[in-house]
């Protein structure tokens, strides 16, 4: 909740997401930090946020899909995200002291908004080393895949006007898991399940589900 | 130039300082004090780089069999041929028991590979057939065994002899003999022959690709159709060629892609039979038939190690001709069991026995002993023991491989033995070839183990004293630690030499040379931990250990060290090593993009952890502006932070597009690293471009905390300039000759002169240009008038990194001109990246940090990879060897080399003092302070190299008989070994010793308080 303005006209943005560094780094300047102090934003620490169905949709693509068909899996995705932000994420996350009902109109924007992110988010997979010109589609589809695991973190942003960096954390759960997941790929191993971009969706779900699940108690 | 600095120097004194006689004899003495501490620090670093040495030394004798290879070749033949001509059919990785017929009811008995081989057993009677089992020397591959097989001799992996890319044999061999004799030999198969025979084998031959396992037919069946046009083929000339070879592979290839169970082996086996039968049917009563394997395969169908089933192979004589063979008693040729109790020869003994039985000088280096079968009678195996006996002994005498005194004396009685009994003869024989093969074919654990020991030593000393005892406490240490490591030195030396010279133990120590060695890093060893633990305790330095851990920051980059060291746990992870150095210094610059975007709040605690534990001494008035520095940065210095992770990040990942690929990553790595693009003319054209940009770039890092002044803009603006012109031209002519075909001006004369002269500016005439202290300094005195005692200096923020520079500057244009054209590009960005590392760490106040020198050393591994090189033997640029000079000359050739291959390795151990040095004003630190956080970032990057080659030292052990040992594991401890040699030397001779010390002093000199 760290929200910190400076004393410019323009409104500025941290997602700094630490107490004690702000309030020291605003000791000397009071007014400013209880001003914006606002009501506390954070997901209740319950067992209800576990995402059961990226484990699911986990076993499907392992198992029951075809060739690892990443693009089917992204429409299960959606829908999938969606009913979880309605009814286990959002549900769970408490506004100033209340839980608000889900407003309808911000769906399509944070749709809109992880579409938007999918091209920076591809961006920085292709700096970390994907490849450049081969395989577009596929890094696209992984950020797609990206994007939407974090659909309701990006939700929540909206809904707490850019004000809070609690919801960072699920971003850096899903990275990592496909930071880690990395590790298959260079691997002699010549099943298929190690194509680009196969093992990083997965290592995308796992990162996901650990995050959703245990990202209120970190 | 130096005029102007020297009365920059006096006015500078004049005027800002206004000293007393007592502050100058002050300055004096802490001056003496600094030099006696340099001296002993690098005495100390001195000290730990030989053990280190040592330690690379005692393991390299253990693991790297070497073999001196001699060009002799045997002469005289006393033996008539018995046969006129020789078909010799090599079947890859045919197992002993695949040949004889196995009961049904054993066990292992399994149909698709046994019995189906029926050649082989049922010829006994009739004619001459004599099968054998053909015992392998490790290793069992097929390069080393068909070396193996040729010569008679134990290839090693390293058979130094005067060629260098291994491949055309240097020694003496039968297929070199038979050609020596005008004997025509016709060869298809394996294109391993032709790499190694190509002089001696008939134009006519036709070798195949070997390297696709997957493949299973064409190479067999391209033998048999050579078979078919030069034996069957009844109306051709038949008669062209006296030896005819084939090398099949299809068994091999059946046992790497399904293993021996599957039932393509049997439809394998089944041909084979086929097509040996053919060829027993075809050949006359002239012709040696010989079949034969040279290795077999484990349970899983790979070889290259060691174990019974791949030692197995098989060898089958046969000839038309009656009673050619004196088969022995028929209890040696029990089949029962797969074979276990049959008749073993060894493979290096065809080489004897085929020369006698064709009437050839037996080769001149060979170790092994006829056959007992083919000599028919007692008169001629007394003969054939003769003759090579005699030959063994005069290769003993020459090669004079055997200098341990008892083995002598035992190899003299036993050839008097053999003198008066010509039966007794091979025991001479088989206890040289035991003698040899201790020399050349066995590890030596004894000293791998102490290469190892003494290294994770080494390792723990640089870590105890690098990093874990405040730099503080080390630089009134050192006078401890001198006198200490000398003493012990000296009494371990006189100890071990001693026990040495009287006991001769330990034994695998061999001379007084080793033991010398050995017993000065046992010394330094002795004396380092005695100095330590007569202040610290165990306990202490561990709880130091976990709480230098205990940051953010320190955790990622003991992190990355981790990932790194274990990436040899795994060829595929050693294979793709380039892909993940730079996969991680991308992740290095994202993680601080994300400090710099986000202020998470750690940075505070290191940085304060950083300014309490830095100078708990040196007092207040440098707390002051710590505090101040390390309140959270500003928004433009998040901005500037934020600027340069980002060209981190991309001037990584541009540079990782240069690759020159390994063979084993094969179609997924395209490499762009070609002589076709080096020379290309975009190439040259985005040459051109960073000689525009490339000053252009370093006076904007100048800039920023503006010290572009005074010696800076001759340096990068005229030197370098200059000198990346020239030699672009040295480069635009080479590649002119490449890519222009008729090219006929020979301009090597001017080539060798532009080469030279860069190379002699930019290594003597600048670096001593650079002795003379250029400062980037300049005083600013018209803004203030002129009776005000206040006057600006430009630069004085930088002064110390700014003068640095410099001398990097002076190696980075030296290795631009041993890299090609896409190198070069390569290094331009490297430069940016190092720069912006510099930055980022100094804007993160991390400059004591581990990450600091850690993202040092995956930049220059990264670079490494990016400069066209590969942990591999074929990719060294050699050709980068001649261009001071036109053929082999001691140091020019190879200092083109070293700077070529370990280039990015030797600007990161310059550059390593940097991370202290950039943007430290003068008169903050002591001198002392300022040198041992030097040293201890010195020592960081050390520690990270020690880490990965005793990593390496570990798994090429772990993995000594593995497939890839030779290929990729190999390789990769050589490579690690050499980094961690040029570091040091670099790191101690020129970092510390050379240069650190002298501009310190001279900062000093000019600011002295």
């Amino acid at each position: 909740m760290p929200v910190k303005k400076r004393a410019l006209p323009k409104k500025s943005v941290s997602f700094s997401d630490d107490e004690t560094l702000t309030k020291s780094r605003r000791s000397g300047d009071k007014n400013h930090s209880q001003i914006h102090d606002g009501p506390p934003i954070y997901v209740k620490r319950t067992i209800k946020t576990v995402p059961v169905h990226l484990l699911a949709l986990l076993y499907y693509y392992i198992k029951l899909s075809h060739n690892f068909d990443a693009v089917t899996l992204l429409y299960m995705l959606i829908p999938l995200q969606l009913a979880y932000l309605t009814l286990q994420f959002n549900a769970n996350t408490v506004y100033g002291h209340k839980i608000l009902r889900l407003r309808m109109s911000l769906i399509p924007i944070s749709l809109g908004a992880a579409l938007v992110l999918t091209v920076p988010c591809m961006l920085i997979i292709i700096l970390l080393g994907a490849p450049i010109a081969m395989l577009l589609r596929e890094t696209w589809i992984l950020s797609a895949h990206y994007c939407v695991l974090g659909l309701p973190a990006i939700y929540s942003i909206f809904k707490c006007n850019f004000k809070v960096g609690i919801f960072k954390k699920y971003f850096i759960a899903v990275a990592v898991g496909c930071w880690i997941s990395c590790v298959m790929i260079p691997l002699d191993w010549d099943r298929d399940w190690q194509n680009w971009p196969t093992p990083l969706i997965m290592g995308a779900y796992v990162g996901a589900f650990v995050g959703y699940s245990i990202g209120s108690y970190i | 130039m130096s005029s102007i600095d020297v009365s920059d120097e006096r006015k500078v004194k004049k005027r800002i300082l206004n000293s007393s006689i007592e502050d100058k004899r002050l300055h004096w003495s802490r001056l003496h004090r600094f030099k006696t501490t340099h001296r002993l620090y690098i005495y100390l670093m001195g000290s730990l780089a030989i053990l280190q040495l040592i330690a690379i030394a005692f393991f390299s004798k253990g693991f790297l069999l070497t073999r001196s290879v001699l060009e002799n070749v045997a002469t005289e033949a006393h033996v008539e041929p018995k046969f006129d001509k020789c078909v010799i059919l090599i079947i890859d990785a045919l197992r002993f028991d695949f040949t004889i017929p196995v009961d049904p009811h054993e066990v292992g008995y399994n149909p698709n590979h046994h019995n189906n081989l029926e050649v082989f057993n049922t010829h006994r009677d009739s004619d001459s057939s004599l099968l054998l089992k053909f015992i392998a020397d490790p290793p069992t591959t097929t390069l080393q065994r068909l070396k193996g097989l040729a010569t008679g001799s134990l290839p090693t992996f390293i058979d130094a002899g005067s060629n260098f890319d291994g491949s055309v044999i240097d020694e003496d061999n039968f297929i070199k003999q038979m050609f020596l004799r005008n004997k025509t030999i016709y060869f298809a198969g394996d294109d391993t022959w032709d790499a190694l025979f190509n002089p001696f084998l008939s134009p006519l031959s036709k070798p195949f690709e070997s390297l696709n396992v997957w493949d299973l037919d064409t190479v067999d069946n391209g033998v048999m159709n050579y078979f078919e046009e030069h034996l069957f083929n009844q109306n051709s000339s038949s008669g062209d060629w006296d030896i005819l070879i084939g090398h099949m592979l299809g068994i091999d290839h059946v046992g790497h892609k399904y293993g021996p169970n599957h039932f393509t082996m049997k439809e394998k086996q089944v041909q084979a039979n086929e097509f040996i039968e053919k060829i027993r049917n075809q050949i006359d009563e002239d012709t040696l038939l010989l079949v034969m394997s040279d290795h077999g395969m484990d349970h899983t169908g790979n070889h290259g190690g060691d174990s019974k089933s791949e030692l197995e192979a098989a060898l089958w004589l046969y000839s038309k001709k009656p009673n050619m063979w004196n088969h022995l008693s028929p209890s040696h040729y029990n089949t029962s069991f797969l074979g276990e109790n049959y008749r073993d020869v060894n493979q290096i003994d065809l080489v004897s026995t085929l020369s006698l039985l064709l009437g050839l000088p037996i080769s001149f280096n060979n170790l092994g002993w006829p056959i007992e079968e083919i000599a028919t009678t007692a008169e001629e195996a007394k003969l054939f023991h003769e003759i090579t006996l005699n030959q063994i002994k005069r290769y003993k005498e020459v090669s004079q491989v055997i200098t341990n005194l008892d083995k002598e004396e035992h190899l003299q009685e036993l050839w008097a033995k053999a003198l008066i009994n010509t039966s007794a003869a091979s025991e001479y024989q088989r206890y040289f070839l035991e003698s040899c093969k201790d020399l050349w074919a066995r590890f030596d654990y004894w000293s791998i183990g102490t290469g190892m020991f003494l290294l994770a030593s080494s390792l723990v000393l640089l870590i105890i004293i690098t990093k874990l005892i405040p730099s503080i406490v080390i630089g009134q240490m050192v006078s401890e630690f001198v006198p200490t490591i000398t003493i012990m030195t000296l009494v371990s030396n006189v100890c071990f030499n001693g026990i040495f010279h009287v006991l001769h133990q330990p034994l695998f120590l061999e001379n007084w040379f080793w033991c010398s060695l050995f017993a000065t890093g046992v010394g330094i060893i002795v004396g380092c931990f005695l100095t330590i633990f007569d202040r610290y305790t165990t306990a202490w330095i561990c709880r130091k250990f976990v709480e230098d851990l205990s940051d953010y920051w320190s955790r990622i980059a003991a992190l990355f060290i981790t990932l790194h060291a274990v990436l040899f746990t795994s060829n595929s992870f050693t294979i793709w090593e380039d892909k993940i150095v730079s996969f991680l210094l991308a992740t290095l610059g994202m993680l601080t993009l994300y400090e710099f975007v986000f202020l998470p709040k750690r940075r505070l605690t290191t940085a304060l952890l950083a300014a309490a534990m830095g100078e708990k001494k040196t007092s207040l008035q440098k707390k002051q502006p710590l505090d101040t520095e390390s309140s959270p940065l500003g928004k433009f210095a998040r901005l500037v932070g934020g600027y340069h992770s980002i060209v981190l990040i991309v001037c990584t990942r541009l540079s990782s597009m240069i690759t020159i690929c390994r063979e084993e990553q094969g179609e997924f790595c395209t490499p762009t690293f070609t002589t076709a693009n080096n020379y290309s003319y975009w190439c040259l054209l985005l040459c051109l471009i960073v000689i525009a940009f490339l000053p252009s770039c370093f006076k904007g890092y100048y800039n920023i905390c503006s010290s572009y002044q005074a010696a800076a803009p001759i340096w990068i603006g005229q030197f370098l300039r200059w000198v990346l012109l020239t030699n672009f031209a040295y480069w635009t002519i080479c590649a002119m000759e490449n890519t222009i075909p008729d090219w006929s001006w020979d301009l090597k004369i001017l080539k060798l002169t532009i080469s030279r002269i860069v190379a002699g500016f930019s290594l003597i005439a600048a670096n001593v240009g650079w002795m003379m202290g250029p400062l980037c300094l300049k005083l600013n005195i018209h803004n203030n008038d002129v009776r005000s005692q206040q006057a600006t200096i430009l630069g004085y923020a930088n002064v110390y990194g700014s003068q640095f520079f410099l001398l990097v500057i002076n190696f980075f244009m030296c290795i631009m001109l041993f890299n090609k054209p896409l190198a070069q590009i390569s290094l331009f960005l490297m430069c940016n990246q190092l720069l912006s590392i510099l930055e980022i760490f100094d804007l993160l106040k991390l400059k004591e940090n581990l990450i600091g020198p850690v993202s040092m050393g995956l930049l220059a591994y990264q670079q490494f990879f990016s400069t066209g090189h590969q942990a591999t033997i074929p990719a060294v640029q050699w050709d980068v060897g001649f261009v001071l000079t036109e053929r082999i000359t001691f140091p020019f050739t190879h200092l083109g080399i070293v700077m070529n291959t370990f280039g990015p390795h030797i600007i990161v151990a310059l550059s390593v003092a940097l991370l202290t040095l950039w943007r430290q004003p003068p008169t903050v630190l002591k001198p002392q302070t300022l040198l041992a956080r030097v040293v201890s970032n010195c020592g960081m990057l050390l520690i990270y190299n020690t880490v990965l080659c005793l990593s390496s030292f570990v798994w090429v052990t772990h993995f000594r008989r593995h497939l890839m040992v030779w290929k990729i594991f190999c390789p990769r401890f050589m490579l690690a070994s050499l980094s961690l040699i040029v570091l040091q030397v670099i790191i101690t001779l020129i970092t510390i010793a050379f240069a650190s010390g002298r501009l310190i002093r001279q900062i000093n000199n000019l600011f002295w308080t």
